[in-house]
């Protein structure tokens, strides 16, 4: 009982649900609890009005838009799109200040440093490189890095595509990204140069049932606050790729060993199976949430103890999740996400979704 | 079984086979017993005999995309719409036509290509499905209707060529749906010496090489009393169990005759990378072979790769460029070769996919509304056939089931679509029953 004392304690209760008409991807809070902004498949960047429900394009991409990020006591938005492209928006001014094409195929994903001076970008497409579909190598820059400010391009790092994940650390020195092979780099952004290179198999499937290729790799990343541990997730590998069988997984290393050291993952029994997105650490620095899609099991929304990995505490939100963040005062999560679109075109439903959290 | 003519039985009668079938025991010289392994090189070295082959023989090459690929990602794209997914589409060589941005070798040879993207059945799981569009009419036990290649490989192989009249590329044989119907009756009514020869996962024949201690005449004349007796028994018993094994060890002799053709490795590097480098590009590049050096029929699938219930796009950014490179490089091969007019060449899946996008960033199983390639032998290069509305939910045209495909295809290999089989003490069937129309458009 008295080990059992010592994890945090978290209890997270639904307290609103405001449906949107395009699957929800990239996620913005603002100061205000009740605005935030979602990216989405349509390519638009929405403001979302929370108790009212009401939504507002302001802006978008050619095609999905993956991200969104706000930069740091601003009015400015910045989104990344499988269009290629970053845009900044100015809120203020309700329109877009900048764009820059970052990339001939995707933007996989985007983030903004903690500071708010960089932001990176990552992008490949899996392309066939070998007879068991091994992904070919790049043909271009598969991370690029900007300054936020400027929207001049700071740096190009090499990588396998597709490059699916990235973050910044904490002291926003280095920057990390993870590919469909489990492939982590790890690059020190002051020398411009890679300082970490290892490999996880546990989130890449190769399929044997349904075809001969590859499916998973690393969906997201983030450092811990004192930038020596990366945190990743994803989905078990599974030997039938296109059933999403596999279990929800998170890994954690101590990538300044070299070679890079797994220090824990997902404890056995406190999972169930589905391809994990999403990673956020709560501002306490207590625990993190995990959060993607259900495949198998009973829940995908889960609260892990920061120190120990053990899970605290799990829900099933009725949704894919694409994107968890916890709002600056750490009572309130939200989560953006879709439900399936439907096929009767009679019935176009509204799909995304934008759950928010009460957190105790 | 033959007529006077030289024609095996049931046969369309055409003269082309006749011609070949001539040309085919010309070529024999010293007869049937005289094939070999080296012998069968030298078939193919004689300048009339090949020539004839490569001219006159109509073959069928079906690429088979089983799983269901999306008409989204493909020949249907529909861009900027709530179910066009992320990919654009860019246009082709056919003005006003567009393909998606996945597939930009295609688009170049559009004018050279016929889609059908009106096709709508009506089974939406994949044992059902993959029966239909194999078969081409749904099931009625307990008649067992022949598949494509069955059929195909009667009407326009020969009866006692060494090479297998339907052969089945299947470098992904694990377990799936295609798996249980792989282990089913393929030939049905015709016999299983109809049925396909199987290569998967491998490119050389294992175990058909003759034992280096046994000379050409000693396994001849084993062979011989092996078929003396095996006949024998067939005959006395009445035996199908007998009769398939006979034609079991027949394909067997006649593939030890011809194993070189199957070997990958001996075609020059510049055509595997052209088609590769993964499995279906080199497998396709294998049944080229194989249609060249006279095989009328041969399948290639490559496991269900296209049945994208999760990943969608993340899996259709690989797998359709390399379709559309494989399309690219079977089309310009056979016509730089001159064996495009004769040669059939069909990429479909058993349907198609879902406009709406599902919660586990997947496409489900869509009959409702999907699209197919032809092209080759029969067919009117350049032509878009039928269309879906603005979304992709219902075909928007007439639309075209399993049998007026199937009439299509052998009424564009010369074949009767309307025949009856001739299947005594069984009901009447036909190639295709109905008398479902070809899909005239399409027709040359």
């Amino acid at each position: 009982m008295a080990e059992e004392n010592k994890h945090p304690k978290v209890l997270a209760k639904q307290a609103k649900e405001v449906r949107l008409p395009t699957a929800a991807y990239g996620l913005a809070l603002s100061d205000d609890d009740n605005l935030c902004h979602v990216t989405g498949m349509d390519g638009g960047v929405h403001a979302v009005e929370i108790q009212s429900g009401k939504t507002k394009r302001i802006g978008g991409h050619d095609s999905y838009a993956a991200s969104l990020e706000r930069l740091p006591g601003s009015q400015t938005l910045i989104s990344a799109g499988y269009d290629g492209r970053i845009l900044w928006h100015d809120l203020a001014k309700r329109e877009v200040v900048r764009d820059v094409k970052a990339h001939d195929f995707w933007s996989w994903q985007m983030k903004v440093s903690a500071d708010g001076t960089r932001l990176a970008s990552v992008t490949g497409r899996y392309a066939c490189g070998g007879y068991k579909y091994e992904p070919a190598p790049e043909v271009e820059p598969s991370v690029r890095v900007y300054d936020t400010a400027t929207g001049e391009h700071l740096a190009k790092f090499p990588h396998i595509p597709p490059v699916q994940s990235l973050a910044f650390s904490p002291d926003n020195r280095f920057l990390a990204a993870g590919n469909l092979m489990g492939e982590i780099r790890v690059w020190d952004l002051a020398k411009r140069e890679q300082v970490a290179k290892w490999i996880t198999g546990s989130f890449t499937g190769w399929g044997i049932i349904k075809g001969h290729y590859y499916t998973g790799g690393i969906f997201d990343m983030r450092f811990s606050d004192d930038s020596n541990e990366l945190l990743v997730c994803g989905m078990g590998s599974t030997r039938d790729p296109a059933a999403g069988n596999g279990k929800q997984l998170w890994q954690r290393f101590d990538w300044r060993s070299s070679p890079a050291k797994k220090l824990d993952e997902t404890h056995s029994g406190e999972h169930g199976a589905g391809l994990m997105e999403t990673l956020d650490q709560h501002p306490s620095g207590e625990y993190f949430v995990m959060a993607g899609r259900l495949f198998k099991g009973n829940w995908n929304v889960a609260f892990f103890d920061t120190a120990t990995g053990k899970l605290l505490h799990s829900l099933d939100c009725g949704m894919r999740c694409s994107k968890a963040r916890f709002n600056a005062a750490g009572d309130k999560l939200f989560i953006a996400g879709t439900v399936s679109q439907g096929n009767d075109k009679k019935k176009i439903k509204q799909f995304g979704r934008l759950k928010v959290f009460n957190l105790s | 079984m033959e007529n006077k003519s030289g024609q095996a039985h049931d046969q369309c009668g055409s003269p082309e086979h006749g011609l070949h079938r001539r040309r085919f025991l010309e070529g024999l010289g010293g007869g049937v017993g005289a094939i070999s392994a080296a012998s069968w090189a030298g078939l193919f070295s004689n300048p009339v005999f090949a020539e004839q082959t490569k001219r006159k023989q109509k073959r069928c090459i079906l690429l088979w995309l089983c799983g269901g690929p999306s008409q989204f990602e493909s020949w249907d794209p529909k861009p900027g719409r709530i179910t066009g997914g992320p990919f654009k589409s860019i246009p082709t060589s056919l003005p006003g036509y567009h393909v998606s941005e996945l597939m930009p070798n295609c688009a170049k040879i559009m004018h050279k290509l016929a889609v059908v993207r009106s096709m709508k059945t009506d089974l939406e799981n994949h044992n059902t499905a993959i029966d239909l569009l194999n078969r081409g009419d749904k099931p009625r036990p307990p008649f067992v209707r022949p598949t494509l290649g069955s059929v195909l490989g009667q009407q326009l192989g020969q009866l006692d060529s060494p090479i297998p009249n339907f052969i089945l590329l299947d470098p992904c044989p694990e377990g799936n749906e295609f798996k249980g119907f792989k282990a089913g009756n393929w030939a049905g009514w015709l016999g299983a010496e109809y049925g396909p020869v199987r290569l998967g996962g491998q490119y050389k024949l294992p175990d058909v090489k003759r034992l280096p201690d046994i000379t050409t005449t000693d396994h001849e004349e084993r062979e011989a009393l092996r078929r003396f007796i095996g006949r024998k028994y067939e005959n006395d018993r009445l035996s199908a169990a007998a009769s398939s094994q006979n034609a079991a060890f027949a394909r067997v002799k006649g593939l030890m005759s011809c194993a070189d053709l199957f070997d990958l490795e001996r075609l020059p590097q510049k055509d595997r990378d052209r088609y590769g480098p993964g499995t279906f590009g080199l497998h396709t590049l294998l049944s080229r072979h194989l249609v060249e050096n006279g095989a009328p029929f041969v399948m290639v699938a490559n496991g269900m790769p296209w049945d994208s219930h999760v990943f969608h796009n993340e899996i259709y950014q690989m797998v359709i460029p390399d379709l559309d490179n494989i399309i690219y490089q079977l089309v310009t091969d056979l016509e730089e070769r001159g064996m495009l007019d004769d040669t059939l060449v069909v990429a479909m899946g058993e349907f198609g996919r879902t406009p709406g996008i599902n919660q586990a960033r997947g496409r489900d199983h869509y009959p409702k509304a999907w699209s197919m390639m032809m092209t080759g032998c029969g067919i009117k290069q350049g032509v878009v056939v039928g269309e879906t509305e603005k979304d992709g939910y219902e075909v928007a045209s007439k639309s075209y089931d399993e049998r007026n495909l199937f009439a299509t295809i052998f009424t564009a290999l010369g074949l009767d679509p309307h025949r009856e089989y001739d299947l005594p003490g069984l009901p009447t069937f036909h190639y295709v029953e109905e008398k479902a129309e070809p899909i005239r458009e399409l027709l040359a």
